[in-house]
This record gives C-alpha cells, structure tokens and sequence, in this order.
C-alpha cells in the first residue's frame, strides 16, 4: 500500500462521543425523544389523581407499565436499561422492598428463558445444518415448490420444540446456499430467495405456539396461570397447572393446519422465477457429501436435546420447564459439545434481564389492582357493542395482542398483556385458561415487520429481503391465523375439555 | 509511482441498487476527467442484538460464513468492481491489499481492499460496519477528506433492504457533512451542470469549483439565478456576472446563464429538470437555525426529481 493509502476503519460511534458541541446535545437529545417523552407522560400521570377504582398504587404501577411500553416499542435507550429502570422503579417509585423485588425476577418462566438460549447457541455449535439440508432436499426433490414445504416444514417441526432463533440460525445458510447456487446464471431470483428465506421466518412463527418451549411467551403465560390461580390448598385450582402434554393438545394442531397455507401465501405474494432448483440442489448435495457421515459427537449431541425433551414432556409439571432446560445446557457443557466461552458470547443476557423484568412488573399490575381495573375499563368499554364476552371478545383480545405483539418482543407482550387478559376472564366470566392460550397463541402473529420477531430479523439480515415484503405476506398470514385461532377456541378446544 | 495525496478523491457510496450503478458510471466520468482516485464504500449496520431473542446475531453470522457465504455488502461492492473493469477504469490486474479489522460485537468487521494500478491510481473497496448506515459514511469522510461524496439514492421503489441509502440516511449526511456530496437520483451523464448561484462570495466559489470539476469530464456548464422579486433582479445579474468571472477566470465556458423571478425553490426545480445535476452552494444555515429557517439547497435536495450537489 502506498504512502497515500486510505486510512481504514474507524472506530465506529466516533462521531458521538464528543466535543460538547451543540450539534452533539442536539443529536444525543434528538436519539432519546422517546425517552423524554416518556418521562414526561410518566410525570403527567403522576400528578393527576388516579380515576375511581384505582388504588394509589395501582396507578404508579399502571405509569411504570405504560412508560415501559413507550421505551419497550420506541428503543430510545437499549432494552435492556429500561429492564434496570423497570426493577430499580419497582422500589424507588412503587416503595417495593428490595428482596421483594429481587425474588420476583428469578422464576421458572425466567430460568426456562435463560436455559432455553443456551441450548440454543449449544445446539447452533453443533453444525448440524448441513445434515438438516441434506434432510431436506433428499425429502423434497429439485422443485421450488417442494423446497419451500421442505424448509418450512422443517423449520416449523423444529421451532415448535426450540426456540425459532435457534432454528432460524441454521436454516439461513441452508436458504442462502440454495438462492446463491441457483443464481450463478445472473439472472436475479429475488422470487425466489423471497419464498425461501421466508418460510423459515413463518415456518417459525407459525409453529412457536406449537408446545410450551416453543417460545418464552408461552412459559410466560403458564408461569401466570399458576402464580395467579393455582393454589396448592385447592385441588380444583390443579387445572391452572398446565402440563406440556395439554398445551400441544391445544395449541399444535393449530400450527400444524397453517403450514400448507403459508406456502400458498408465499406463492401468491412472489412469482418464482425458476420452478427447479436441480443444479441448486446438485450442488448443495456435493458440499454436505463433503461433510463425511455423522459423527459420533453429533449422534451424542441429538441424544442430549432428545432427552431435554423428554424432560420437558416428562417432568416439566413437576420440576419446572426451566430446570429442565438448564439440565440440557448443562449436559451439553459436561459433554464437552460446546464451550462456555461460546455460550457466554453467544447469548445476549440483556433479554434474560429484559423478560425477567417485564415479568415481574405484570406480576405488580396483577397485585397492585391495575390489572383488574384495566381489564373492567376495558370491558365497560367494549360492553356497550357487545364485545364483552364469548368469541367477540375473544377475537378483539386476540386483535390487540396481535397488534401490541407487532410493536415489540412477543414474550414482553404477554407479560404486559398477561395479567389484563386473565383478569379480563375472571371480570367478563370466561376462562382464564382459554383466554390465557388466546393471548399467548395470539401473541406469536408478529408477522408485520422485521423487527417483530427472531425469525424474522435473521432472515431479513441476509441483505435479500425489503421490509415491505414482510407486511405483505404479514397480514395475509395473520388473517389466516386469527381464523385458525378461532375456529379452535369455539369448536375444537370444547371438545378437548376447555 | 505517483504518491502524492492531491489526486481527486471520490467516494461513492454504493448500497447494490440500479441508482448505485447509475452512480458508479457517472463517478467513472469525473473521475477520468479529474485523474480520481474512487472509493466504494457499503455500510452495513450493525446487527441489532436483542432483535434476535437473546442469541447474538453474531452467531448467525458466523454460522453463514462457515458455509462459505457473503456477507450483504460483498455483493454490491464485487458488482461494482466488476463494472469499473467493464467500463475501462481499472484493470483486473491492479496490485490489490486487503485490510481487515476486528469490530467487537461482529464477526467479519471491517473489510477494505485497495486496488493500485501501475501509475498509483487506486481503487478502494470498503465494507463497513456501523450503528447506523449515515453514520458509517460520515466517519468515513470524515477519516479521509474527500473532494466528492457521491450518495446514490434509489428511492422508495427500490425496496428497504438493511444498508440501503433512502432519504434519512442522504439527509442526515448532506446535514452533517463537511465537504462536498452529490446526491445522484436517477443521474444521467451527458446534460450539463446547472450552476445555481446567488451574490455572495462562498456561492461563486462554489460555481468555480463545480464549474471546473465539470469542465474536465466534459459536462456543459450553465448558470442561473433567482431573484424573490422585481427588486432583486440586479442582485441575481450580478451573481451571475461574478460567478461568469470566476469561472471564465478558471478557464472554464460557460455555455448559457439565465435570471428567473420567483419562488427560488420551485424556480430550480424546474429549471433543473433536464440536467444531470443541479448544483448549489452549501446553505448559510447552521445548527438550531436549520430548524427554524428553510435552506433553499435542502429543499431543492429534497423535493428535485434529479440529482443535486452541494458545494463545500
């Protein structure tokens, strides 16, 4: 290189931090709008009197919630400072003592969270990707068709069991393969590409609400039934306890009917440009041939989530969904199939604190009474139109949480939206149990945006994909699966016993 | 081998739109005309942690690079290096150096190969991380002065992909920069400069600058100002006078020059249609007052159908 050689890489944010100038104030105050705007709601709402029926108390911990929102969907400051702010709130400005709030953000639905990513970055280490690939098209064939049912199936099939960022982490290069292979023509395949990378993202989505470690926003909500229901002095409350075994009877069929109905959306929405992949396909088969047969260590490494699963089937009902998943990360740690190092990098703590935290502060609306005078405003508001019980409010509680669960995480969602729901059930006399899998189902339809969910940002990460293709397979997509949801909470949940 | 740092130096922001192709082809005509060293830099902003439900999207990547996969980024700039081959400005035989940097948080980091011909002509082809894609450009101005900033806009129609130059990311770069940007949309090479000019000395400056830059790549020059009203008249001829000075000065033709009354913003936005770029002096307006007060050059930025410069 010469004298005049370009400098290189600078230290990226350099441009923030700093010389006090006034450009700087200005952008640094222009980045956390957001921020100050939700102080200054916050602070509004404090100093007006809380309305009738709504303790003190409750009304500080509904200000928290709906400031927690704004930062929750808006991310003027990194999600997880405004878990901090959540936990360091619940004893500054809701007088919580600080054991008190330290105990609530340690439960099984926050251990399962935690266990639950480090299987999954245990799992991604393993390289089975290339196996899942071979899987696949020895399954589908060279047709873009048979592909897309391929990859979605899989995905799907996966995703109700692991968390979908797990699944989305090895279906992307499996995708991005066949589109890169397909396309040494030249000629652009973004049809293509479109339909594959995202029957992983739907393929995903779709199949989350499959089985309880389907997603945290599931555990979330079992975790809710029993802290607000369950009481071990009544055995009548026992049905509160929901076993992994009841929530697939509910909940898998429903992933299971929408699966051909994703890849007609997906054909509907982008025209592939080729209708056969076999050169793709060929060549895809000669780099995983590469790869030699299975290795002893990946035959372990199925056996280790095998038997998690298992677990979770098995013992989740008595030793927690959580302990179980940390018994598997464990596994994998003992056996020497993944390194600590790459789980501490590979898992970003700051959603354990985000979901611990936003968990604890719906357990604070449930016993500060907000909870309960949100859900009565709610139902004295919907009354009058005659949406205040049965499947009209069924379908407008699955509405809303279809839309709060598109502005952010699907699992806060429920968190926030849990302990409203479930009150609502007990106010409008409907079951919590039903109106509990309507929130938590209803929650994984953040089909609209990139954003929305893990799926989604990874596909959309591999530079093919315009945000504006998400909203127009999205609302396809969610209009499909609120039908879906609804046919199963009138017809086929009665004759399981709801 | 020629070493010295005054060679023209342009850098083109590409994001692997058409309008970025567009762009590159008109970068390669005033390059040639201004013997032009060109960088191509693709912004990749970083990956959103948290988006991704806890697993760091790190892991992702590296799991796509262990495929032997490109990262997006590597596309846009490959493709562009194909086409300034094709089009004759460099060969595929240039010496070539790649430079890489760690970046905490990402797997690849940043990437730059340099490609330097026999002569000491060099090619830069940057991929770059960043929080965000206006940012990335600006440090990269900032760290290596250029003459030109081109920003290939592709508009809405060209889609939203992760690293695409839209309308935020142009603003908060014409806002923020320190030199001279060109915003090409839907840029054509071969339809002159119009040189928009009032009567203050930084504005002639500007003409004379551009005037020459053009000059060299055999763009046509034209000149033109607007006066609010009757009254100003006198005041836009004489910007016209002294802009016509300083560039003949430069040794620069002017081919025509032309004295509109009106609304200056719609005046050159009409005006300017039929030319390759509508060129403007940098606005006198700086910080809060850009709030308060509307910059002409702004608004013809934002709300002209074809390509604009701002001259620093």
């Amino acid at each position: 290189m010469t004298d005049k050689a370009p400098k290189t890489l600078v230290k990226s944010g350099a441009r923030l931090s700093g010389n006090g100038s006034l450009r700087s104030l200005f952008n640094f105050l222009r980045e956390r709008r957001w921020l100050l705007v939700a102080l200054l709601v916050g602070a509004i709402l404090f100093f007006i009197p809380p309305p009738e029926g709504l303790s003190e108390e409750g009304k500080r911990a509904l200000i928290m919630t709906l400031m927690a929102v704004i930062l929750f969907v808006t991310e003027p400051v990194p999600l997880p400072s405004v878990a901090l702010m959540i936990i360091v709130g619940q004893v500054l400005f809701l007088g919580r003592a600080t054991a008190d709030v330290a105990e609530s953000l340690m439960s099984d639905s926050v251990l399962f969270i935690m266990g639950s990513l480090m299987l999954a970055v245990a799992i991604v280490k393993q390289k089975l990707d290339k196996r899942l690939a071979y899987l696949i098209v020895s399954m589908t064939g060279p047709k873009t068709l048979n592909i897309a049912v391929g990859i979605a199936l899989i995905s799907g099939l996966m995703a109700s069991v692991i968390g979908e960022h797990t699944v989305a982490a090895m279906m992307l290069p499996v995708a991005l393969t066949l589109i890169t292979l397909a396309k040494e023509d030249g000629k652009s395949i973004r049809g293509v590409a479109a339909i594959l990378l995202l029957s992983i993202s739907y393929g995903c989505s779709i199949a989350g609400i499959g089985t309880p470690s389907g997603g945290a926003r599931n555990v979330i909500m079992i975790g809710y039934w029993r802290e607000f229901f369950y009481d071990p002095l009544s055995p009548e409350s026992g049905r509160y306890l929901i076993s992994y075994f009841r929530w697939v009877m509910y909940a898998y069929p429903i992933f299971l009917i929408q699966l051909p109905f994703l890849t007609f959306v997906l054909f509907r929405v982008f025209k592939p440009e080729k209708s056969d992949l076999s050169r793709a396909v060929v060549k895809l088969r000669e780099q995983i041939a590469a790869e030699g047969p299975m290795r002893s260590r990946d035959w372990v490494a199925i056996s280790v989530f095998v038997f998690t699963l298992i677990g979770w089937i098995g013992f989740s009902q008595n030793i927690g969904l959580g302990v179980v998943a940390l018994t598997g990360a464990i596994a994998f740690l003992v056996m020497g199939l993944t390194r600590w190092e790459d789980m501490n990098t590979g898992v970003n703590w700051g959603v354990v604190l985000l979901y611990a935290a936003a968990i604890s502060l719906g357990v604070e609306m449930k016993d500060s009474g907000a909870a309960e005078w949100v859900a009565s405003s709610l139902l004295a508001f919907l009354s009058p139109i005659g949406v205040d019980s049965g499947p009209p409010l069924w379908l407008t509680i699955a509405g809303l949480t279809t839309l709060v669960t598109n502005t952010m995480s699907n699992g806060a969602a429920v968190a926030v939206l849990g302990p409203i729901t479930l009150d609502m059930a007990a106010s409008a006399g409907e079951s919590p149990i039903r109106l509990g899998f309507i929130t938590a189902i209803s929650s994984s339809f953040a089909y609209f945006t990139v954003v929305a969910t893990p799926a989604c940002m990874i596909v959309y990460s591999s530079g093919y994909l315009k945000t504006r293709d998400f909203l127009r397979v999205g609302y396809r997509m969610a209009i499909i699966s609120l039908f879906f949801l609804m046919i199963a909470a009138m017809f086929y949940w009665p004759l399981i016993g709801l | 081998m020629d070493t010295s740092t005054d060679r023209f130096k342009i850098l083109l922001c590409v994001d692997g739109s058409e309008e970025s192709k567009r762009g590159l082809r008109y970068a390669v005509r005033v390059g040639k005309g201004n013997d032009a060293d060109i960088t191509l830099l693709y912004v990749r902003p970083r990956d959103p942690s948290l988006g991704t439900g806890g697993i760091d999207l790190r892991l992702v990547r590296e799991n796509v690079l262990d495929w032997g996969l490109e990262l997006p980024g590597m596309r846009a700039l490959e493709e562009a290096r194909t086409q300034l081959i094709e089009m004759g400005f460099m060969d595929a035989h240039w010496r070539s150096k790649a430079v890489n940097r760690e970046v905490s948080g990402d797997p690849v980091g940043d990437s730059m190969i340099v490609y330097t011909s026999e002569t000491g002509a060099q090619i830069v082809l940057k991929n770059m991380v960043s929080p965000s894609v206006a940012r990335g450009i600006l440090d990269e101005c900032d760290l290596n002065e250029y003459d030109l900033t081109i920003l290939a806009m592709g508009g809405e129609k060209e889609g939203s992909e992760r690293g695409r130059i839209n309308w935020d990311v142009t603003r908060t770069v014409v806002l923020d920069h320190h030199g001279t940007v060109l915003l090409a949309r839907g840029i054509e090479e071969s339809h002159g400069h119009l040189i928009c000019v009032t009567n203050d000395q930084k504005s002639i400056e500007a003409a004379a600058k551009d005037a020459v830059m053009a000059s060299r790549c055999d763009c046509p020059v034209h000149l033109f100002s607007v006066s609010e009203n009757e009254e100003g008249i006198a005041d836009a001829e004489a910007a016209i006078v002294a802009a016509r000075e300083a560039i003949e000065a430069a040794g620069v033709k002017i081919v025509d020059q032309a004295v509109e009354v009106g609304d200056p913003i719609d005046c050159i936005i009409a005006r300017g249609q039929p030319y390759s770029v509508i060129v403007l002096a940098d606005s006198h307006v700086k910080g809060f007052r850009r709030f308060f007060e509307v910059s002409v050059g702004y608004k013809v930025l934002q709300f002209a159908h074809n390509s604009v410069m701002i001259v620093r």
